[in-house]
């Protein structure tokens, strides 16, 4: 009995933990079910990204950055295809000994080959890395021999940034180089273009989005040894935009050499003179080895570099900027891949800064340039009529000191259009002072002095147009009668741009508008272009005209030698003291300003507008350190001008 | 017994839920060699014929020759266990033999005989004999043998399924309770000095389990890459050889331990649920065969066999999406490989076995 009652507890006992067993695995098993519910219902886009991700190397493919062309469809920038040499590390059995046999055949340093094995420490072996960008053609071909025996190599076409005019166009183009650390930052996608270049300077950086284009986007499938399996093109590249510019090449080709070589003769650079100069004179040496083989014999015989300066012609109409010079120059295309660092150096130290763009980023005192903002500001004011005269005797006295004329023998009675013609200081000291300083800035801002130009260009200065608030913010001191009448004759605390200066003489030409100048070639009617009116009485701009043209044709013009017979030319010279001329340099008779150190010559000017009865083209140009504006600018202004409207004629036929 | 009884008897939803697996694991293995049935489906399928031959043959031997015989299994398996250092072949851990063209798992087959042992001698404790501590020292020697042997192979993975399923056995059999607290404290107080003897592997396997960020090329490789598969699968899948993991290679061992994975990304969320509800159909059957069963012998055999089954299925779907270590479980009848598949029908057939002999009561057996 006691046995059968056990025997019955057992089997109950039995089948409860049965069902406990089964109880057990139903519940264990639900939390399966959870969990799969969690994987592939909850998180299942994240998985899906992941997934994806796995499944596909994304590639971008390198958009041709648009050129800019000039207006005759001449190449400033372009692109020339390159090859870069590839390498999937997953495949490469000893990495170390594949980049020394590599690099022995594309030249790698020490340096860059580190540079690629971090880089494929840092990211999953089965993602290409790229060992070197613009292959040459003999590499190319070298590495196509070797490639069945070596592995994971592999070809991708790409673009290299070129400038086919160099160092003439230069300071229009500007460069690009790589995008470095800070541009990924600000525009992560960049990280993904493969050998993206940025704009850095120039019209490279003014229409840097219009340029880049679009990257194409390319997927490739992947195993899981990295193996693509088939590609899947997403969008295509689109490149940038080209854009055509207002220069003419040939124009600016011709004002950069007719600039540069001034008032100098020409020595070839295997004159042994030349050797000798070279070895001690490290002016020269920087120059040449930039990479410029022009080197000058000046009027006294000595070996100089050429000329520094600029040069600037504005269409007086459309505000097109039909050349900008600024020498020396550099080679854009130095900057295309990375600069190295000699050449960095030599462009850095070099004494005469190429890397400054002059037409908009120099600045300069505009010396008796500036002669025609205080005579319009004084006609406007009314202060002086065309008609009134002044005595000069060479000096201006005012208050304790002596204004100096330039000609010490002073003009005597001069009206507005022979003070313009003689650049006679004295009238125009009195002038400005009867003026003041505020109507001058006021009537130089509306030419277009100590305002950006719009032309673009991301390092364009402004320049100082000084008036009582100015100098009361910068300096904390209230402006005083004698600051007037420096700068009466554009001296002192005035500074302006070349570019400033041929937009200053634009508008004078035009006499409606306030033209604005423009590297972008007008296309469509000419006539449509509406600038914002100038509004000074015709009056004014005619005692303007008739005196600038006095100053080319007058019988004591300062450029009278220099006119275009032709169309006839209206300009102003000026000369910039660079350094003061001591009280004992006075008396002991001005040195010649080509014996002082270049450094220390005056800046030579020159502003004109052509033809003089129905003008077409302003021209401003600077010759660093070039001593006289009548002397040395103007001929250089006219020679350019001639050469622009030559080459307008023979268009014409 | 006439053939119309003994068809009533056979349990036709078991049988049907082991062929759909079956088809299931064709199919997954079908894509797994993208799109071909060699190397793995063909011979697979071979598998599941000689399987369900074994399985029949197995199912009809009479109940009282399979008690009579029950340590014969035990012992040809300890030995081949003890043996396999020197006769084993294997990288790393001594897994396997060589039978003429097959490879030989010996602790598949291990974990089935362990519960036909433990079943076989504790049918035949009587009540008080159950109460008393002597009676478990056979079980003991039972479990620890076989279990130790695996362990030092080393395959901790399989060691604990032979452990968890011998005590599941015990616990039926009526382990007093005072035992089952004994027992399930001297399992805590040993996970420290397990912890110590464990290889530096196995450490890092649980490590990285419990971390998983940690090794994301290593160890965490695999599983992160499998619940990428899962979870990319989604609801419906990405259809019949479409898995982009499984294809382009992402996926390791999709033919073996993830094929559960493979299913998942194809098939999705549905696909899962179906393997996991055709599971639940065996498990259950098996449950109620024991249930139904009229003698201890019986009981203790199918609900042994219900958790063996159930512990390949749960670690195998753990492991795959991330809730348990990584250790080598195949997913019975669709991973690939013999040795398991052969274990589960015979093992199924075991069940089928007791389902036609329900009726037989105890003293019959003796």
């Amino acid at each position: 009995m006691k046995k059968r009652k056990e025997q019955k507890e057992l089997s109950s006992i039995m089948t409860r933990r049965m069902l406990m067993v089964g109880a057990a695995q139903f519940l264990l098993g639900a939390s399966l079910i959870g969990r799969l519910y969690q994987l592939q219902i909850s998180q299942t886009d994240n998985y899906r990204r992941l997934s994806e991700r796995n499944q596909f190397d994304k590639r971008l493919i390198q958009a041709p950055r648009g050129r800019l062309l000039d207006v005759h469809d001449r190449l400033l920038a372009g692109n020339s295809e390159v090859f870069e040499l590839r390498m999937l590390p997953s495949r490469v059995a000893d990495l170390n000994q594949w980049l020394r046999r590599v690099g022995k055949i594309v030249g790698l340093r020490p340096a860059e080959i580190k540079g690629i094995l971090k880089t494929i420490a840092n990211q999953p072996d089965f993602l290409e890395v790229t060992v070197r960008t613009n292959l040459t053609q003999r590499e190319l071909s070298k590495l196509a021999v070797l490639s069945p025996v070596l592995e994971g190599v592999s070809f991708r076409k790409g673009f290299r940034r070129i400038y086919p005019q160099g160092w003439m166009t230069a300071h229009i183009t500007g460069y690009v180089s790589p995008a470095n650390k800070q541009d990924v930052k600000d525009n992560p996608e960049l990280r993904y273009l493969p050998a993206s270049r940025i704009g850095r300077s120039g019209l490279e950086r003014t229409f840097e989005f219009n340029l880049r284009g679009a990257a194409g986007l390319e997927r490739i499938e992947v195993n899981a040894k990295g193996k693509p399996v088939r590609v899947l093109r997403d969008r295509q590249a689109s490149s940038g935009e080209d854009i055509k510019l207002s220069i003419d090449v040939s124009a600016q080709s011709f004002a950069a050499e007719r600039l540069r070589r001034g008032k100098s003769k020409t020595v070839p650079l295997q004159n042994p003179d030349v050797q000798r100069a070279l070895l001690n004179n490290a002016e020269l040496r920087a120059h040449v080895t930039t990479g410029d083989s022009l080197v000058l014999q000046d009027e006294r015989g000595r070996l100089v570099p050429p000329e520094s300066g600029a040069a600037t012609v504005l269409d007086i109409h459309t505000g097109e900027v039909k050349l900008l010079v600024s020498v020396p120059g550099y080679d854009p295309n130095l900057f295309s891949n990375r600069l190295s660092v000699q050449d960095w150096r030599r462009l850095n130290e070099h004494p005469r800064t190429p890397l400054l763009n002059r037409v908009t980023s120099g600045l300069y005192a505009p010396g008796s340039t500036f002669k025609m903002v205080v005579l319009a500001a004084a006609l406007e004011a009314g202060v002086v009529s065309q008609r009134t005269k002044y005595d000069c005797k060479g000096g201006f006295e005012f208050g304790d000191s002596t204004f100096h004329c330039w000609n010490e023998k002073g003009h005597r009675y001069v009206d507005a259009v022979a003070a313009l013609e003689q650049s006679c200081d004295v009238y125009f000291y009195q002038i400005a002072l009867k003026t003041g300083i505020n109507r001058i800035h006021n009537m130089a801002q509306r030419l277009g002095l100590g305002l950006p130009t719009g032309i673009g260009f991301s390092d364009e200065k402004v320049g100082i147009m000084p008036d009582r608030d100015w100098k009361m913010e910068s300096r904390g001191l209230a402006w005083t009668p004698g600051e007037t009448v420096v700068a009466g004759i554009g001296q002192g605390f005035v500074l302006t741009t070349p570019l400033q200066l041929a937009v200053m003489t634009a508008r004078i030409a035009n006499r409606k508008y306030a033209v604005i100048p423009s590297l972008q070639a007008v296309t469509g009617r000419r006539d449509s272009i509406i600038f914002p009116p100038l509004d000074i009485a015709p009056e004014i701009i005619d005692v303007l005209h008739r005196g600038m043209r006095a100053v080319t044709s007058g019988p004591r013009g300062t450029a009278r030698r220099y006119d275009l017979p032709k169309q006839g030319m209206a300009g102003k010279t000026g000369t910039v003291q660079v350094k003061r001329i001591t009280k004992e340099q006075r008396e002991k008779g001005i040195v010649d300003n080509i014996d002082r150190p270049w450094k220390e010559r005056d800046h030579a000017l020159f502003v004109a507008f052509a033809p003089y009865t129905r003008p077409k083209y302003a021209i401003s140009l600077v010759v660093e350190h070039g001593g006289s504006g009548s002397s040395m600018a103007a001929p250089i202004a006219r020679d350019i001008l001639d050469h622009v409207l030559e080459l307008d004629e023979q268009k014409a036929v | 017994m006439s053939a119309l009884q003994l068809l009533l008897r056979l349990p036709w939803l078991l049988l049907i839920s082991i062929s759909v697996l079956v088809l299931i694991g064709a199919l997954a293995l079908y894509s797994a060699s993208e799109g071909s049935w060699s190397p793995w489906a063909e011979r697979q399928l071979l598998r599941a014929a000689v399987g369900t031959v074994l399985l029949f043959l197995v199912a009809f031997i009479p109940t009282r020759w399979l008690y009579n015989w029950s340590y014969l299994g035990i012992i040809l398996i300890v030995l081949v266990l003890a043996a396999l250092p020197f006769i084993g072949i294997g990288v790393g851990a001594t897994r396997w033999i060589t039978l003429g063209p097959f490879n030989f798992q010996p602790s598949e087959p291990a974990k089935l005989a362990v519960i036909v042992a433990l079943s076989r001698y504790l049918s035949s404790q009587t009540p008080e004999q159950m109460q008393s501590l002597l009676t478990y020292f056979p079980v003991l020697v039972f479990i620890a043998v076989p279990f130790s042997l695996i362990l030092i192979q080393p395959d901790l993975g399989t060691s604990f399924m032979l452990l968890i399923g011998g005590l599941a056995v015990v616990f039926v059999a009526g382990l007093p309770r005072r035992y089952v607290l004994a027992v399930i404290l001297a399992f805590l107080a040993s996970l420290p000095i397990l912890w110590s003897q464990l290889y530096n592997y196995q450490k890092a396997r649980i490590l990285t389990f419990l971390n998983p960020d940690t090794d994301k090329l290593g160890a965490g490789y695999q599983i992160a890459q499998s619940k990428i598969a899962l979870g990319s699968g989604g609801l419906f899948g990405k259809g019949f050889l479409m898995g982009s993991q499984s294809q382009l290679n992402y996926l390791p061992e999709k033919q073996t331990d993830f094929v559960f994975t493979m299913i998942g990304e194809e098939f999705g969320f549905i696909g899962n649920l179906a393997v996991l509800f055709t599971y639940s159909v065996i498990l259950m059957s098996c449950l109620l065969v024991a249930l139904r069963s009229r003698n201890r012998f019986g009981q203790l055999l199918c609900t042994g066999i219900s958790v063996m089954l159930f512990l390949y299925v749960f670690v195998n779907i753990g492991m795959v999406t991330g809730l348990l270590p990584v250790v080598g479980a195949p997913l019975p009848l669709i991973s690939y490989g013999g040795t398991a598949m052969l274990t589960v029908f015979i093992g199924l057939g075991l069940v089928v076995n007791v389902a036609i002999h329900q009726h037989l009561h105890d003293n019959d057996l003796l």
